[in-house]
């Protein structure tokens, strides 16, 4: 995974030949990472059931859900570390270091993506979640043009302008992907309470 | 006056079909209560909601006099738990799994841990997976014992286990006594078990308390009784909670044993063993 995180964003933008490939090539890595390695915890413990011996211990309920949400981020910094490194040793082959507001449109997608699987598998469980996932991806290139063909009939301009700096509004998806997290945090704590290990 | 170490009152908890019903009882400090019924009473379901992996429909659970939803780190801080079924990590080393599970406890002590390791000739490179049932027990009750419990909580330990095995646990169950203000509650079918450590025993059938007592003063009130049939009739059917006849002759468990004295001559008055308590008050399914 170590390798894979620094080696696939330079094989990727080297492929992509976009001109934000190197958000593209990041954003992929690090969705790809995540959510293996997500998948292959979230496959142990159902498989072994160790939160119920978890939850006789001091760490609580409260802990064991806070702790998925805090791997999820770690991931993304650890990613976006290595990504960096990726970027020194890769700029020759047109990676470049990301601006703050990428980084923080990154976080805002790997905080919509997970904060809505982490509720969902705690709620109906890893085997539910992944058949839930699984019609989700085969539905989606059917509805996808629908909405997007709305969406463009209906001609909305949606511009804001708020009279911010720009140094602030670059924080603005870091902000609401915090926000989001928390918010998924909640529900999955909300949720697991009430679950019979 | 013996503290309680833990107090449910009324609780209930419904689990699909079954239903724990307004199950009121006490563990006293300083005993070994076994808590015993058939397969399918309500043994784990109980363990389980008092540790909080069932949540509770309704009623009270206090810890050391501490309510349990109000203070479950300090609680939990002081309770040893080993379940039935582990729920280890198997891909984990023992060593790997313990490094999960110590840093829980404020009082956890690695001398403790290696000392039980070494007793029991647990390898801590070893994975879990490869340890057979009577390990993986060991290892559980290793990492049960190895932060100073005040309670130790069991959910049939013996279970599957060798007469050896089991003998050793018993063993274990016994040192750990010995200091003071330490106390066990573990549930189990095999009453043969309890017959050597147990202080209390608490019976539940069919997700009710049948009864909470000491373990001499049930078996002091009970008698097991053998005789001729021809002492069996409709007046002396109602002495025995459970009646068995074979072409031989009677065989029952009373709780009126000066009742039975007077009425029924030439019988032969046993002890009898928990086994033959449970079973007479058990429903027949």
């Amino acid at each position: 995974m170590l390798i894979f995180a620094i080696v696939a964003p330079i094989f990727n933008n080297s492929k992509l030949g976009l001109s934000n490939g190197s958000f593209i090539s990041f954003l992929t890595t690090v969705l790809f990472v995540e959510y293996i390695l997500f998948n292959m915890i979230s496959f142990q413990e159902d498989k072994y059931k160790g939160a119920a011996l978890l939850c006789t211990t001091p760490y609580t309920r409260n802990g064991v859900i806070k702790a998925k949400y805090v791997f999820i981020l770690v991931i993304f910094i650890a990613c976006f570390l290595l990504y960096n490194l990726a970027a020194a040793i890769g700029a020759s082959y047109g990676l470049t270091r990301l601006s703050i507001y990428s980084v923080g449109v990154a976080l805002l997608i790997i905080s919509i993506f997970f904060g809505l699987l982490i509720p969902v598998q705690t709620k109906f469980g890893y085997e539910k979640t992944k058949y839930i996932f699984f019609i989700t991806v085969f539905l989606t290139p059917f509805i996808l043009p629908t909405i997007i063909e709305w969406y463009q009939s209906i001609d909305i301009n949606i511009n804001f302008n708020l009279p911010i700096p720009q140094s602030i509004k670059d924080w603005i998806p870091f902000a609401i992907a915090v926000l989001m997290g928390l918010i998924s945090m909640i529900i999955s704590i909300r949720i697991y309470s009430r679950k019979n290990l | 006056m013996m503290k309680a170490v833990l107090e449910v009152n009324n609780l209930k908890k419904e689990l699909g079909s079954f239903s724990l019903e307004q199950l009121t009882f006490s563990l006293k400090e300083g005993c070994i209560t076994g808590f015993i019924g058939v397969n399918g009473s309500g043994k784990t379901t109980t363990i389980k909601t008092i540790l909080g992996l069932y949540p509770k429909d309704d009623g009270s659970i206090k810890f050391f006099g501490k309510d349990m939803e109000k203070n479950e780190c300090e609680i939990k801080n002081r309770i040893g738990v080993v379940l039935d079924e582990g729920y280890f990590y198997e891909e984990m080393t023992l060593k790997e799994m313990k490094s999960i599970i110590a840093p829980a406890y404020t009082n956890w002590d690695e001398s403790v841990f290696l000392n039980y390791i070494n007793r029991f000739n647990l390898k801590l490179n070893q994975k879990i997976a490869t340890l057979s049932k009577g390990m993986r027990m060991k290892f559980a009750i290793t990492l049960a014992l190895s932060h100073h419990a005040d309670l130790l909580i069991m959910d049939e330990p013996t279970s599957g286990l060798d007469p050896l095995i089991r003998n050793e646990l018993m063993e274990i169950l016994l040192d750990f006594m010995e200091e003071e203000g330490k106390s066990v509650f573990f549930s189990t079918h095999i009453t043969s078990d309890l017959e050597k450590v147990a202080d209390m025993l608490i019976l539940i059938d069919n997700g009710k308390i049948v009864f909470n007592e000491s373990k001499d003063e049930l078996l002091e009130r009970h008698a097991l009784i053998k005789g001729d049939n021809r002492l069996i009739n409709e007046h002396s059917t109602k002495l025995f909670l459970r009646l068995r006849q074979t072409p031989f002759g009677f065989e029952g468990i009373t709780n009126k044993v000066d009742q039975v004295c007077e009425q029924m001559k030439d019988i032969i008055i046993e002890r009898p063993s928990i086994e033959d308590v449970m079973l007479a008050y058990v429903k027949e399914r």
